[in-house]
């Protein structure tokens, strides 16, 4: 039974976000520059200051208690430095930490003391911060005379976890220290594997049913969702809390367990965005739990995500990650693979736009070229002068220290670098209907492509009615087009080859897009593949958003025909699905199916939503009546009302299957 | 040997077991006042133009030199818009024997295969055999009917594949010629066969309000099949949002308020699909 009095006062009422929250307002970064403070001295100083203003709240219908009053994180650097910070370095995004992955498993056993004494200065200053709040926690359920929290409090998180409720507990402070350093997009791991010794036990002896446990995991589920419209991201919902449950483990067998069972129940019974369900699956997972997945994507949150150990561990082994760490693999904020623990990757860190790429090579190889091998070449050259710019402007990576993460994290093992790629479908497609109609057909003439381009084809609506609806589109399972992609892909995965980046590591080509579907479309004219100027990509590996495709299984044969173990940085490919499939238990079992071919095709990433256009459209007109509406961005998901029209509207457009 | 098909629907969902792929060949003998596929009626091509959207910018009703197009009166490749098309074209045997293999993996997995539906399939029924000898052994093949054929291409056909989804909309002569145009004597008769078979078979009823969901139209059919398995069919209001752009109209006034489950606990083996 959902508990009800929580749900309504974290969920629907939300008052208290104004009630308990406090601005932080001392111009910090002033501070710190006045008193020409180091970067590891104004880190700790920023946690340790925001620490002593944490206010403890308990509620008597809360088990998962703690909920930020910092209603900011204040600037360590003032703008002056941040300029001259950028002067020297690659700044990444804003300059803090963020999708990592640290080892919730060994920090719940063993408590925070243990990590003490091997701590540096900061480190011991930051668990003394922490525990600080801790006590007033402890403080404050001794004065509600709350015994069950007195209990915790008193264990956790000085010491191990003894049993499940404290191993949640213990999670949601480390989680809640995380994002109060000012690290973001923190992840949440592989929660069921590092959970599942406290759980099993407690079960085993009578603690729990599986009812009662599943009331004190959604109680846990909504702790995510207490702070989560402090993160930072993108839009509201970019934060990266992205659980992953399942997975092969060393022996090749299938980890998913009744906790994994029980997490997918709850995000089904609550509805919430938060946290982000992952699943690890392979050819051995049986039906059966795709089937349990797919009534979780009938909730229209757009989770589970599912990767494919098959592929992802080899291609990971590939890029030099230890098969240990490999086959322990999590995701970042959206769908980027990560090491829990060891990582220290930055999986987003650049991104090429495709489109603009084949676009130049047609425009510099069409008219001069001898036949169409030519603009592969000059594809492939650009590709890797694209590939050398972007490398080139990532030098001298500064990111802030991070004194809290630093003491759940085993070293810094992985420093790898990851890059998007943006717009396959509509690059494959420019490249594609180039080839049919200019050099093998002879159909339509170099300077007519270009003109009908140049004016966006205003001067030539019959030809945009052959590349935008008559030509092959990745998505048909049309060889052709696929081949053309693979080359891309290819490519791509060669100009980053054996390059090492600056912190040592290597590059990691990608098939996510993030939010480049919208800002490499933005800059980008009217293409060959019929698109406008300025009209959006799809996002991630899909197709583009105007082709006519026969179904989702052309689609998943278009998108698993090329080999992707070396651009494995992780995006996945996005089914659309009306809701109305999902009424019977017929049809749910046939989209299990069609994830199943995907993941035996040897797919590498999947994410399905279940969309209601009419709901959207009516949400953008009652956007009151619809605060509950949850819709699938790019690697997150989002309240539709609170997102900005041009993401509301891309949503709507995206390719959608119905019966 | 050629057919004229309207459309082809990969991941059909109600059209049999599993994963299947769904051939809809284009014409019916059939007219009934609640068709939702008002362009597989004639069995000619058609242009098919969609109303939502139109700019009227006026392009697909300049003279174009597509020879394609000629017959329409219509340029079929203009529209910035994608609105106006040709519903139906002429499939070749063997290209659609390739196409259709080409899901045989996923077919096979997950118990699927390929349905043949239409408009009626039966009323092209010497492409029909031909493709179902082709198929058969290889991946399985379902049909969908109105039963509206003569007894001998009925038989012929349906010993042919390997399920047959068959619709009984009446069992008064009467009110089937009123709602479909045509006698439904041949249809109960191949019916019967049918029954008498041992060819898998399921038969389907579209409730209608008020036509076919009557109490005494669904107790004659049930009376008719008996212990024989039988699927109702929910209507949807949507059934009429195709006739304008195939330039027909739609006579049927149902709003969704009046659309409900009747009684139907009278049948001995039937499921009510929403
Ligand atoms: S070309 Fe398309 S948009 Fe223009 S008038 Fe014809 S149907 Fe309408
Ligand atoms: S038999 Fe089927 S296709 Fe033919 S008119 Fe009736 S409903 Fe339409």
């Amino acid at each position: 039974m959902m508990n009800k009095a929580l749900y309504n006062f974290y969920i629907v009422d939300r008052s208290y976000r104004e009630m308990y929250r406090k601005e932080f307002d001392r111009n910090l970064a002033e501070e710190f520059h006045s008193a020409d403070l180091s970067d590891e001295e104004r880190l700790i100083r920023r946690f340790e200051l925001l620490c002593e203003k944490e206010v403890a709240h308990i509620h008597d219908f809360e088990k998962i208690v703690m909920l930020r009053t910092n209603k900011n994180i204040p600037e360590c650097f003032t703008d002056g430095e941040w300029a001259e910070r950028r002067k020297n370095h690659y700044i990444h995004e804003n300059g803090y930490v963020s999708n990592l992955s640290p080892n919730y498993a060994k920090v719940i056993e063993k408590g925070l003391l243990h990590f003490r004494k091997d701590a540096n200065e900061y480190g011991v200053r930051a668990i003394d911060a922490c525990l600080s709040v801790c006590d007033r926690y402890l403080e404050e359920a001794r004065k509600q005379d709350r015994q069950d929290l007195v209990k915790i409090f008193s264990q956790i998180p000085r010491y191990g976890a003894r049993n499940f409720r404290e191993a949640l507990q213990f999670f949601r402070i480390i989680h809640f220290f995380l994002w109060l350093e000012g690290d973001y997009h923190n992840t949440v791991g592989r929660f069921d594997q590092y959970m599942y010794p406290y759980f099993i036990a407690d079960i085993e002896r009578g603690v729990y049913t599986k009812e009662t446990a599943l009331d004190l995991i959604e109680d846990f589920f909504i702790s995510f969702n207490k702070d989560s419209d402090l993160y930072v991201g993108v839009q509201q919902g970019d934060n990266g809390q992205s659980m992953v449950l399942g997975g092969t483990d060393k022996d090749g067998n299938d980890t998913y367990n009744m906790l994994s069972e029980l997490c997918l129940i709850a995000s089904e019974e609550l509805k919430l965005i938060d946290p982000k369900i992952n699943l690890r699956v392979s050819k051995n997972t049986p039906l059966s739990v795709f089937e349990q997945c797919t009534k979780l994507t009938r909730a229209g949150l757009g989770f589970p995500q599912y990767s494919n150990d098959d592929v992802v561990i080899p291609a990971l082994i590939k890029y030099g990650y230890a098969p240990e760490d490999a086959i322990n693999y999590v995701v970042a904020a959206c769908w980027e693979f990560i090491i829990p623990g060891v990582g220290n990757d930055i999986a987003n860190i650049g991104a090429l736009n495709f489109p603009a790429v084949i676009d130049r090579a047609i425009r510099e190889a069409i008219g001069s070229a001898k036949g169409f091998n030519e603009l592969l070449e000059r594809t492939r050259s650009l590709i890797f002068e694209e590939c050398d710019k972007i490398r080139a402007s990532i030098h001298d990576v500064l990111v802030a220290p991070s004194h809290f993460m630093d003491i759940l994290r085993d070293g810094k093992k992985y420093n790898n670098f990851g890059i998007h790629g943006s717009g396959i479908a509509s690059a494959a497609d420019a490249l594609v209907a180039v080839k049919k109609y200019v050099f093998d057909e002879g159909s339509v003439t170099p300077e007519r492509l270009i003109s009908a381009l140049d004016s966006n084809f205003e001067s030539d609506a019959e030809l945009l009615h052959k590349l935008r609806f008559e030509a092959p589109k990745m998505g048909h399972a049309d060889p052709e087009v696929d081949k053309l992609a693979g080359f891309i892909i290819n490519t791509f995965a060669d100009a980053l080859d054996g390059k090492t980046n600056c912190l040592g590591g290597c590059y990691r080509a990608g098939s996510g897009t993030a939010m480049y579907y919208l800002w490499h479309a933005r800059e980008l004219g009217a293409t060959a593949d019929g698109r406008f100027a300025s009209e959006p990509f799809g996002t991630n590996f899909s197709p583009n958003l105007f082709a006519k495709i026969p179904g989702p299984i052309s689609v998943i044969e278009s998108f698993t025909a090329n080999d992707m173990t070396r651009n494995m940085n992780g995006g996945p490919l996005t089914l659309e699905f009306a809701s109305s499939i999902f009424n019977n238990e017929e049809s749910m079992r046939k989209v299990a199916e069609l994830i199943k071919y995907f993941i035996m095709r040897g797919g590498h990433q999947l994410q399905l939503n279940a969309v209601n256009l009419d709901t959207m459209k009516a949400a953008q007109k009652n956007p009151e009546l619809y605060r509950n509406l949850v819709v699938r961005i790019w690697g997150w998901s989002a309240y539709f009302v609170e997102l900005d029209r041009e993401f509301q509207n891309h949503v709507m457009l995206r390719q959608e299957y119905t019966v | 040997m050629k057919a004229t098909i309207f459309d082809i629907k990969e991941f059909a969902l109600n059209d049999g077991e599993g994963i299947r792929t769904t051939v809809f060949f284009k014409g019916c003998p059939l007219r009934c006042a609640w068709c939702h596929n008002p362009e597989g009626l004639s069995p000619a091509p058609e242009l098919y133009i969609k109303k939502n959207g139109c700019r009227n910018c006026g392009l697909c009703k300049k003279d174009c030199r597509h020879p394609e197009c000629k017959p329409f009166g219509r340029c079929i490749h203009i529209c910035p818009m994608d609105l106006v098309s040709v519903a139906g074209r002429e499939w070749n045997v063997n290209e659609l024997y390739d196409m259709l293999m080409r899901g045989k993996a996923i077919y096979e997995s997950t118990g699927g295969g390929v349905t043949f539906s239409g408009g009626e399939p039966l009323m092209q029924s010497e492409f029909l055999f031909e493709i179902l000898e082709m198929l058969r052994g290889k991946v399985h093949t379902a049909i969908e009917t109105s039963g509206f054929a003569s007894e001998n291409v009925f038989k012929k056909i349906a010993s042919a594949c390997d399920f047959v989804i068959m619709d009984i909309k009446f069992i008064s002569g009467e009110l089937h010629k009123k709602y479909t145009g045509c006698s439904n004597e041949k249809i109960l008769d191949n019916a019967k066969w049918l029954i008498r078979s041992n060819i898998p078979h399921l038969f389907r009823t579209p409730l209608i309000p008020t036509i076919t969901d009557t109490e005494d139209n669904l107790r004659a059919i049930s009376d008719f099949i008996g212990e024989e398995k039988i699927e109702l069919l929910k209507y949807n209001t949507l059934a009429s949002a195709k006739y304008a752009s195939v330039g027909r109209v739609f006579d049927l006034n149902i709003s969704s308020e009046e659309v409900s489950i009747p009684n139907v606990s009278f049948f001995k083996n039937a499921t009510v699909r929403k």
